[in-house]
Formats: structure tokens, sequence, C-alpha cells
């Protein structure tokens, strides 16, 4: 028998996997204050996911085709007169998850199939899944070092940046994008409304530790896989939701660590205040 | 002074922002190792038009040259200082590491810094002062040690000219000595040199020559000659107070 077969063995293979990959997509998010345009992402695909399955192809090819209209979209309007890339994403996330709904409502019965998706079930994941979210992975850490020092000029100066010569246009849309197949390759596991979790929260944590980047993409990694296998064991434990346990479990972490940071630094000041 | 070549031309140039005109009928030459201050009141085009040097915002009437070719053309030999605190001072870079990207252009798509590049770095940020800062994170310096790192990565990037953004707003005396001495060095080796900037002082201490904006050209030329009580009242219309006849104080920049 394949060790594969096992349910429990494909989640924690997954959980290990989108865990790595949101924490280290999540440094640029953190890095380039896009929580909010991930969150969008999130919820805007959910209309090509019920699309892919009214029409009977591939959920995640119908989501990340959708995504990749919602990045185009947001990158344009953003660049319309008197309008900023936040206001472009709140369009974004509201339209789109609206036409979700809608196009769900109009279903008779295909509620309950679509709600996974919504919340996830990583215990469902197949080995398609499994394939995919590796495949996923494997690009993003290539691109990331392939023109990862360009993306950083791009997130940190993107004037300077245009200045270079650098296709600032181009730089934006890879990395949007890479956000964008990050979402997709999250909702087997934690579902359209959850995935934003692992991708803000890891990242977010390792922040509050090191003001450096090279270790904030390791350490970024290693929190997200280990919330995701903390959130697997609890839900196979406990027979509770696995997405929303990972999601909880990443909030968790975020917030024992905000306080431990935050007490360390009054410590360090009164130490300081006395000497 | 004459025998030097051009470096910057600006011919009866007109820039805009699609079909909203900044800067109209601009006019002035610039040689190897001079410095100009472009001077002029909040929303005068100053950043407008060095924006246009960069070949980012496009000339529609006349003609901007800058080394030679049309802007956008020259980049790779010119080197652009942002101010300081237009950039996200929690961003998770080093000073180090913000001085390299002044070598990204030479090192090239798909490649790593090499050991050369990172004495090119450490070379900049002694020619600023901030040497023992390398390791830092950008945003725990102070606004003028900021605007240094900045300036160091322009250094590093072996500019043939230099464009500085207001670098001298909001920066202490021994930051604004250490970027004075350090535009010097690079005019003294040949580089041009743009500089936006409120202070006049400054303008008459840094620069040889002046171009006065606000929206038109109210002046370009040698810096004693252009900075008078007339065209100053001129260019920054009400907010021109004029001292003991020869002096003259900007009230609202």
């Amino acid at each position: 028998m394949n060790w594969l077969d096992s349910t429990v063995h494909r989640a924690l293979v997954e959980a290990v996997l989108v865990g790595a990959l949101g924490g280290v997509v999540g440094v640029f998010v953190i890095a380039r204050r896009l929580p909010f345009f991930t969150m969008a992402l999130t919820h805007a695909t959910f209309p090509g996911i019920v699309v892919a399955a009214l029409l009977g192809v591939n959920l995640y090819l119908g989501g990340g085709l959708f995504g990749l209209l919602v990045v185009a979209a947001v990158l344009v309007f953003g660049r319309g007169r008197g309008q900023d890339f936040t206001t472009a994403t709140g369009i974004a996330l509201s339209g789109g998850f609206a036409l979700g709904v809608v196009l769900v409502s109009a279903q008779d019965g295909f509620t309950k199939d679509l709600a996974a998706y919504t919340v996830g079930d990583v215990l469902a994941v197949g080995t398609g899944d499994l394939v995919a979210t590796t495949a996923v992975a494997a690009g993003v850490l290539l691109l990331l070092a392939l023109v990862g020092k360009e993306l950083l000029l791009a997130a940190f100066d993107p004037v300077g940046a245009a200045a270079l010569g650098l296709p600032t246009v181009l730089l934006d849309f890879a990395l949007l994008a890479v956000v964008e197949v990050t979402v997709v390759a999250t909702v087997p596991a934690l579902g359209t409304i959850l995935a934003v979790a692992l991708i803000v929260g890891p990242a977010a944590t390792a922040r509050l530790l090191t003001d450096r980047l090279a270790p904030l993409f390791p350490l970024a990694a290693a929190i997200g896989v280990a919330c995701a296998l903390a959130g697997v064991w609890v839900s196979t434990q406990w027979n509770v939701a696995t997405g929303a346990s990972i999601a909880l479990f990443v909030g968790l972490v975020f917030g024992a660590v905000f306080l431990g940071t935050a007490v360390r630094g009054r410590v360090r000041r009164a130490a300081a205040v006395r000497a | 002074m004459s025998e030097r070549a051009p470096t910057l031309v600006l011919d009866r140039a007109s820039v805009a922002y699609g079909d909203v005109p900044v800067l109209e009928e601009l006019d002035g030459v610039v040689h190897e190792g001079e410095a100009v201050a472009l001077i002029g009141p909040n929303g005068a085009g100053k950043s407008t038009l060095i924006k246009a040097l960069l070949g980012l915002v496009p000339v529609v009437r006349g003609r901007i040259e800058v080394l030679g070719r049309p802007p956008a053309q020259a980049r790779r030999d010119v080197a652009y200082v942002p101010q300081a605190d237009t950039l996200d001072p929690d961003f998770p870079v080093s000073v180090e590491q913000v001085v390299m990207m002044g070598r990204y252009r030479r090192i090239g798509w798909l490649r790593r810094p090499s050991a050369a590049d990172r004495a090119e770095v450490a070379d900049a940020l002694e020619r600023v002062g901030l040497a023992g800062r390398a390791r830092d994170r950008f945003g725990t310096l102070s606004g003028g040690q900021r605007q240094r790192v900045l300036l160091a990565r322009a250094i590093a990037a072996k500019p043939r000219m230099l464009l500085l953004d207001e670098p001298f707003n909001g920066v202490d005396a021994v930051s604004q000595h250490a970027l004075l001495e350090a535009i010097g060095s690079l005019k003294a080796q040949g580089a041009s040199v743009v500089v936006s900037t409120h202070d006049l002082a400054i303008a008459h201490l840094a620069c040889d020559e002046v171009c006065l904006l606000n929206r038109h050209q109210f002046g370009f030329g040698p810096t004693g000659d252009v900075l008078t009580p007339e065209r100053l009242r001129a260019t920054y219309g009400g907010h021109a107070l004029e001292l003991r006849g020869d002096r003259v104080i900007v009230t609202q920049t």
C-alpha cells in the first residue's frame, strides 16, 4: 500500500506544502502591505470555482484563471484617474464574491458541494491536489530565486525601480500572480475564506521576530508548517474542522509572539532606563 | 566651462502627465561636472522635471536630451535619489541591501551580486560616512542618514548624472554636510548633478546653476545671476518677502 493512500498522510504532506508556501509568499505580502489584496483574492477566486464546477472542469484551474483576471483588473483600475490600489481591491473583493454567491444561489442542490471550497478540508485532498500544490510551490520558489532582487526593489522603491529601467508593471503583475496562485493552491486545505490565514499570519509572526529579510523566509515557512501540522493533528484528534483549526493556530501563535515580544520590549526599555 | 561636454539639454521642452501640462517651454544646458538647482514652490513641477529626465514622464513638445540621448535611453548612466521619507521605514531591508540596489542594473537579471559589487557598496557607504551602519535596518536610521544611504545607492551605480529630489528636506546638519561633500566629490569626478530644493542657501553652496520653476521657467543660469529678488518674487508670487533690499525670504515653500 502506498504511503500516500492514507487520508491523514496526504493531509500532512499538503499541510507542510501550503504552510511553507504561504509563509514564503507571505513575506512579500507583508513587506508590500498586500494582506487586504490577498483577502480580496481569496474571495474573488470563488466565482471562478463555481463556474468551473458548472462547466465540469478542474475547479482550481477555474479559480486560478478567474483570479488572474481579477489581478489584471485591479492593476488596470488602480491606475485610473482618482483611483488607488486599495479601492480597486475592495471592489474586486465584493464584486467577485457576490458573483460567486449569485451563481451558487441560481443552482439548486449545488450549495453543499461548494461549501467545502469556502472553508476547505485538508483531509479530503487527493493526490492531484498534492501534485498541483507541489508544482505551484516549485514554480513560486524558482521565480523568487530568479527575480527576487528585482521584486524586492520594485516593492521597496517603485519609482527607483522604474528609474533603473525595470519593467515595474510586469514585476507588479508577477508578484500579484504569485500571491494569486498561492491562494488557489491553498484553497483545498483551508478554503477560499481561510486561505489568507496561512499567507498573512506566519510572515507577520516572523516579522515580529526579525528585521532581516533573509531569515524571514525560512522562519515564516517554519511557522506556517508548524501551524498547518498542528491544525491537522487537532482536527484528527477531536474531529473538528481542519482549515479552521489551522487558521486558529496561526492566530494563536501570532498573538503569543506579539505578547512575548511586547513584554520583552518593555523589560528591555525598563532595563535601559535603570542603566 | 565651455569646452566641457553638455550632459543635459532642455530645448523648448514641455512635459505633461497625460493631457495635463505640468511644465512648459524649458530651456537650458548643463555640462559635465556642473550642478544645477531646481528651485520653486510646491507643485511647481520640480519632481515632474526629474521624472521627465528619467524618461518616466513624457516630453510632449520640444526636446530633452540626457547624455546625448532621449531620457529613457540614458537610464543606465543616470542615478535617481528619491526623498527618503517616501520609502516605507518598516520595510525589512538592511542599509547594505538598499545600497546594493544601485548595482542591480550592472549585475543584471537572474544574477547575484559579486565580491566586486559588495566592495562598491562598502565604498559608497564609506563616502557618505555610514560604513558602520551597513547591517542595520534601513528604517532604524534617522531621516538624514536614510537620505545618505540613498545617495550611497546612487554612488554605487557609478552614474554620469545624478538626480536628487529634495534631498535636504528635514535633514540634520551633519547629514547635510555629508550629502554636500559626497555630491561635491561626484562633481569633481565629472558627474552632472540635478537637485531640487527649497533651500536657497544650499543652492548657492552646492550648485553652479539655478533653474527657477513654477510651471514655467523663471530663469536658468549661473546661481549668482538668477537668484535675484525680482526673479524669486516672480517665481513664488506673493510668498516672497524682501528684506533690506537685496535679500528675499520665501515664506511658503
